[in-house]
């Protein structure tokens, strides 16, 4: 409660510097924090309460992405030298509600479901999928097409269908666009 | 709490809904509450996420889009997210109305993008109910479960596990807990 109230009466924190490319959604509800600079791609959607945070270093985010409310992008605390080159994701990737995403890289076509975590510097490949509630340690790698699920359970899924998926997140953001309102000059 | 609101945290409506002012409910015309419903604090409620896909029933009424519809005496406890789910259909995606009928309790912090949620559900805290699932009356559902996409539960069922399992049945003695009318009393400004 304390916190709370200690936000109302401080002064508006700076924006951070922003590169958004055209044609992008972002949620008047959207929070974007840091000094980084943050860049979002071409079609990409931001949920309203969606959190990026670029405090601790650049976030970089490819386009035809989702990121949905809740999810945390970014550093959420001072990271160790050697993983300090911020967060890069990758086109078509989707990330659902109340994921943290600390990792250096997400491939391609990625999705992070509900609440899961992936630590600091880990590098996720392409065509991943890390399931609700599941977490990425700190520094793993994790190769394309790989599947976290369950309690730490890992498979390869190689059916073959990667562009289709990728075409669906097209289809998704297409609809979402027309369901979001965009606010992207508040954050410029 | 050390400071005192000063016009009470819960607003109430004409049927008798309380609902938090630190909620966070978005798209509210579409979002249909069935009275004596309580939504606390920092809850989401994804109302814009819209029916995009044409009815095929040409009979339903065209007026008023509907995303989420809720019952009598539901109670969504802090942190949680009601979410209407999506998926692709004949080649378009659109998200789909998430219905939830009568007595429904929902644990602090958990998700929920089901299709269809029955009368006197027991959801627990920091469950992840999964895309298109539908959950029928009577069931309970443990704290952590991950209930995954379009897994159906069958009615007077105890559900736990990720991915969930039904582990138990509820004995017909046990339906007395489900009642959530002393809950909503408990709520309130006083």
């Amino acid at each position: 409660m304390s916190s709370l109230k200690r936000a109302s009466t401080a002064p508006p924190a700076p924006k951070p510097p922003v590169h958004f490319a055209p044609a992008l959604v972002i949620a008047d509800n959207a929070a974007l924090t840091g000094t980084n600079l943050i860049s979002i791609g071409l079609h990409t959607i931001i949920h309203p309460r969606a959190k990026l945070n670029s405090t601790y270093g650049p976030i970089t985010i490819g386009s035809n992405c989702i990121i949905s409310e809740r999810s945390q992008i970014g550093f959420q605390n001072p990271p160790s030298n050697s993983h300090s080159e911020g967060v890069f994701i990758e086109n078509g990737v989707v990330i659902e509600t109340g994921a943290i995403v600390e990792a250096r890289k997400v491939g391609e076509g990625s999705v992070v479901e509900v609440n899961a975590r992936i630590g600091k510097g880990a590098i996720l490949g392409k065509h991943c999928k890390v399931g609700a509630l599941c977490e990425v340690q700190a520094g793993e790698i994790i190769g394309d097409f790989t599947v976290l699920y369950a309690d730490g359970m890992r498979r390869v899924d190689r059916a073959g269908i990667e562009d289709l998926k990728l075409k669906m997140v097209g289809r998704q953001t297409e609809i979402l666009r027309k369901l979001i309102p965009s606010n992207p000059t508040k954050f410029q | 709490m050390s400071r005192k609101p000063a016009k009470g945290e819960y607003i109430e409506t004409d049927t008798g809904n309380k609902v938090s002012r630190r909620s966070q409910i978005i798209g509210t015309t579409n979002i249909i509450l069935g009275g004596k419903t309580v939504i606390q604090a920092e809850v989401i409620i994804r109302g814009d996420l819209l029916r995009t896909y044409p009815s095929s029933n040409p009979n339903e009424k065209q007026g008023t889009p509907v995303a989420v519809a809720i019952g009598r005496y539901c109670f969504f406890s802090r942190g949680c997210e009601l979410r209407p789910p999506g998926k692709l259909y004949k080649g378009s995606f659109s998200h789909y109305p998430l219905k939830i009928a009568d007595h429904v309790f929902v644990g602090p912090g958990s998700i929920i993008e089901a299709a269809l949620i029955g009368s006197h559900v027991n959801i627990g805290s920091n469950v992840v109910v999964g895309k298109f699932a539908i959950i029928k009356d009577f069931v309970k559902i443990l704290d952590g479960t991950v209930v995954p996409a379009n897994m159906v539960i069958p009615s007077f069922s105890i559900v736990a596990g990720r991915p969930a399992q039904i582990v138990g049945e509820i004995a017909e003695g046990e339906i007395e807990g489900f009642d959530l009318r002393e809950a909503y009393r408990a709520v309130g400004n006083s």
